[in-house]
């Protein structure tokens, strides 16, 4: 029974995939010896899918400019900004929902998004995950 | 269990669910199996409860709008539009006319994403996989077009009260028309698939049938009863956004020349259809579109001093892609978090709908016919009553939990609270 | 006495070798299969190596047995689906090579063979005490009574043909070099009608009722896990390659190294030469390749499983009038009619 998906099925055979690559083509036998190879410069990935424009990735905060008026603490859903002592503004970027209502709430303009989306780290509290430490 | 002792003994039941490939949520039903006939079926929801509702009391508006939208992964769009329409009715705050197009191009993008989508489950669940992918991969362009509009592939993040926060200007253009020419010519590929293969006309047809008379009983909503003929669509009876200054009809089978049946095939034909529409509107909608501001309630930190000091209750209804849905927001004053927030999504209605179509059907069309109201059980899910000792599960009309919350209201006077 | 010890002990080690290329084979075989599967999808898909690591990983797991089970049925079932699947192929001919049990068997005993693993499926399954099994094995049993009207059909008219069951006889020479036209019309249809059949013995879709993913959760080895599941994995494949060999003994017997003049039609293994041999298991490699890509994998991706009682259809209508008409040509031609 010759259909239109067997016409379909063999010219996507002969096309290019759809499928986004990994950044290895196959998982690697050892997670550790391929990044060192990465870093040796032996083993190539592929690079991530670009990011569009106005991508709501990792936040950047610009402290100087900071009033401490709170209102991005108010308008944040997820409770990953916390008003600290000296007045300013700490952020949990594991907490974050890129929501952007403090981006777009702040009077001084001190918050930015940034196309950064690679945040994994080995814990919650780990190197850059907390801004303004 | 092919005795012949009697209706008792030929029967047996199979649980599909919590847990089962062919829900992609946590779900129960459990059916009464004759054979391969099914002879009962018998919905148990209560898996899946998050208790949204609840969160959303406990934060402010403005809190809220990021949440609306993860009650769903696929219409959260839609649930952000309801959310935030309801409170500008409390409100009383009207969004400007830019925004009312802006939020009709982004809802009609979206529903060519949650249609196409079925599409691909349907055919998933009668066992072809190959139009899984190929259907995928067709709606990677539009979740493209949505990731370049709102910035993120899900979870757009685009509405606010008064308005939206993106615009979409001029240089978005192309890339619409573009997408939207992508479209027209991919439609006849996809009719081809559904409407013409003989391996998923096979499956289709004739299974799962909702006839008109119990669709206006079962009061079920959107594709699942424009199916069956019903006249029913909240974009034309009551429109909202910028639909009212849009030219749209009702999508049913008959329109295009099919039965309106109310089988699997007659709902694949009007999600198909409906694609066609959505990009029409969205024609019309780029075309037509206003100048001006793009929310009403530029300053942010007024609107939020405004939020703490209204009074009201508002209700925000959309055809979602899946049917109607309603939210309904009260706020009170000196209060900054909602008060009450409810959420009727479409599935809660199509949930009855379900009983009369599985009637008589086999077990292989369960997973077809499940699939078929688009069942969104996150959005619908609501909780169930058991009683842990005995494992017995309740149910409370509306009278009931009346009577008892009253008791309750009562047991507290008299306490001295 | 002693030599027929010897002689018992070679057949012995060549069933062995034979019943490990086997299972090499298929999971080679199965791995091509998920490959162009996923190409045809506009996937990227697994290695080629996938189901070897898959198999490996299985027998490391640990294997269930359900409290509801009946546990020496349920552990029996796989061995006995592996075993039978392994025996058949001994009984075929692999490429240049002379099927080991020439002699002891026909092509009766193949289809017998064929429906061992079916029958082991279905008992493991109910065995299992799982209503998800349960049913799975209910459609398979009636899956496999459905299936086997026009294999017995096509096998008939094979013996019918030949005026005999041994496969080795019946592969010796080309069944479209035995008829005219009329009768070669006849195996044509016969051809499609077992292509059809190949899905159904293989348990793919469309005709995958019995383990319907999305229906019965795996169906018949829902309650599986382990080393069982692991067999059950390999008497699978082990089962698709030898479908597809069977094929070719029965339609495509061709011999590369007589069209490229390596070697005569006739000449015996032994004379050869290594580089003939070599040729002709390549050419049946690439023959079984083209079998498996349109028996196993095409069909697999372009249909959509069908109801049971609608595949039983299938095979007791269409199928079974293509073959018997096949037959009828085939008869036509040989009574001179």
């Amino acid at each position: 029974m010759p259909t239109q998906t067997i016409y379909t099925l063999i010219k996507q055979l002969l096309k290019k995939k759809t499928t986004n690559p990994f950044p290895v083509k196959y998982t690697p036998d050892n997670m550790h010896d391929a990044q060192e190879l990465i870093e040796e410069g032996k083993l190539e990935i592929n690079p991530p899918v670009e990011v569009p424009p106005g991508f709501r990735g990792k936040l950047k905060y610009d402290k100087e400019s900071c009033i401490g008026c709170q209102l991005c603490v108010k308008v944040c859903p997820s409770e990953a900004l916390v008003f600290t002592e000296e007045r300013k503004v700490r952020h949990y970027v594991t907490r974050c929902t890129f929501c952007g209502q403090c981006v777009d709430i702040c009077p001084t303009d001190s918050f930015e998004f940034t196309d950064e989306f690679l945040m994994a780290g080995p814990e919650k509290l780990y190197d850059d995950l907390v801004l303004n430490p | 269990m092919n005795g012949e002792n009697g209706a008792e003994e030929t029967t047996y039941e199979v649980p599909i669910g919590p847990i089962h490939p062919a829900l992609k949520e946590p779900f129960l039903i459990k059916f009464r199996l004759d054979g391969e006939e099914i002879v009962d079926a018998e919905p148990h929801p209560g898996m899946n409860h998050r208790g949204i509702e609840f969160m959303g009391m406990h934060r402010n508006p403005m809190e809220v709008i990021p949440l609306s939208e993860r009650i769903c992964g696929i219409c959260s769009i839609v649930h952000q539009h309801m959310f935030t329409t309801a409170t500008e009715h409390a409100l009383q705050i009207e969004p400007t006319n830019r925004a009312r197009y802006i939020r009709t191009i982004m809802c009609e993008l979206e529903r060519i994403h949650s249609h196409i989508l079925w599409a691909g489950v349907a055919a998933h669940e009668i066992g072809f996989d190959t139009h899984l992918h190929l259907t995928w991969k067709i709606r990677e362009k539009v979740m493209d077009l949505l990731e370049y509009i709102a910035g993120n592939r899900v979870n757009y993040s685009m509405w606010t009260f008064g308005g939206v926060r993106r615009d979409i200007t001029e240089e978005m253009h192309p890339k619409i028309s573009e997408t939207l020419e992508y479209y027209e010519k991919t439609y006849d590929k996809l009719e081809n698939i559904f409407l013409k293969d003989p391996s998923i006309k096979m499956r289709t047809k004739d299974v799962g049938i909702l006839s008109k008379k119990k669709a206006l009983e079962l009061c079920g909503v959107g594709p699942t009863v424009r199916a069956s003929g019903v006249k029913k669509d909240v974009r034309i009876d009551q429109p909202y956004a910028a639909y009212g200054d849009i030219d749209i009809d009702y999508v049913i089978p008959s329109r295009y020349g099919f039965e309106d049946k109310g089988d699997v095939f007659s709902k694949t034909v009007v999600r198909l259809k409906e694609l066609l529409q959505s990009i029409d509107i969205i024609k019309q909608c780029v075309a037509q579109m206003p100048e001006g501001e793009i929310t009403s309630e530029p300053k942010k930190a007024a609107l939020f001093n405004k939020l703490e000091k209204k009074d009201g209750e508002g209700i925000g209804r959309i055809e979602a892609p899946r049917g109607e849905a309603i939210h309904y927001v009260r706020l009170s004053e000196g209060r900054e978090d909602i008060d009450n927030w409810k959420i009727r999504a479409s599935t809660y209605n199509n949930l009855p709908t379900y009983a009369p179509m599985f009637m008589g059907e086999q077990i292989a069309d369960i997973p077809i016919i499940a699939a078929s109201i688009d069942p969104c059980i996150g959005c619908m899910d609501r909780a169930e009553i058991v009683d842990i000792r005995s494992g017995e599960t309740e149910t409370y009309a509306r009278e009931e939990l009346h009577e008892l919350s009253v008791e309750k209201t009562k047991k507290l006077k008299e306490e001295g609270i | 006495m002693v030599d027929a010890v010897v002689e018992w002990s070679i057949m012995l080690a060549l069933v062995l070798l034979v019943s490990a290329i086997g299972i090499i084979l298929g999971l080679a075989y199965k791995g091509f299969d998920r490959k162009i599967t996923a190409m045809m999808q506009s996937r990227i898909g697994p290695p080629l190596r996938q189901p070897f690591r898959d198999v490996k990983k299985l027998f490391m797991k640990e294997t269930i047995i359900p409290d509801s089970a009946v546990p020496w049925l349920f552990n029996a079932a796989p061995i006995l689906a592996l075993v039978a699947s392994l025996v058949a192929f001994a009984y075929l001919p692999l490429g240049p090579f002379e099927p080991i049990m020439e002699g002891y068997g026909d092509l009766i005993l193949l289809l017998y063979l064929l429906a061992i693993p079916a029958v082991a499926m279905a008992m493991g399954g109910l065995a299992s005490g799982s209503p998800y099994a349960t049913v799975g094995a209910q459609r398979e049993l009636v899956l496999m009574i459905s299936y086997e009207l026009p294999l017995a059909v096509a096998a008939v008219t094979f013996a019918y043909n030949y005026n005999t069951f041994s496969i080795a006889e019946i592969s010796s020479q080309p069944v479209w070099n035995t008829v005219g036209i009329v009768g070669a019309m006849g195996f044509i249809l016969i051809l499609a009608a077992l292509v059809a059949v190949m899905p159904g013995e293989l348990s793919k879709v469309p005709f995958d009722q019995a383990e319907a993913e999305t229906e019965l959760a795996e169906g018949l080895f829902v309650e599986y896990s382990g080393r069982n599941l692991g067999i059950f994995y390999i008497a699978e494949v082990v089962k698709m390659v030898f479908v597809g060999a069977l094929f070719i003994a029965l339609f495509f017997p061709y011999q590369l190294s007589n069209f490229i003049g390596l070697a005569g039609p006739t000449v015996p293994l032994i004379e050869m030469g290594l580089w003939a041999v070599l040729v002709d298991v390549a050419f049946f490699l690439f023959k079984l390749l083209i079998i498996i890509y349109i028996g196993v994998s095409l069909i697999r991706v372009a249909f959509a499983r069908f109801q049971i009682d609608r595949a039983n259809y299938f095979y007791w209508g269409p199928m079974a009038i293509i073959g018997l008409v096949g037959t009828l040509l085939v008869v036509l031609e040989n009574t001179g009619i």
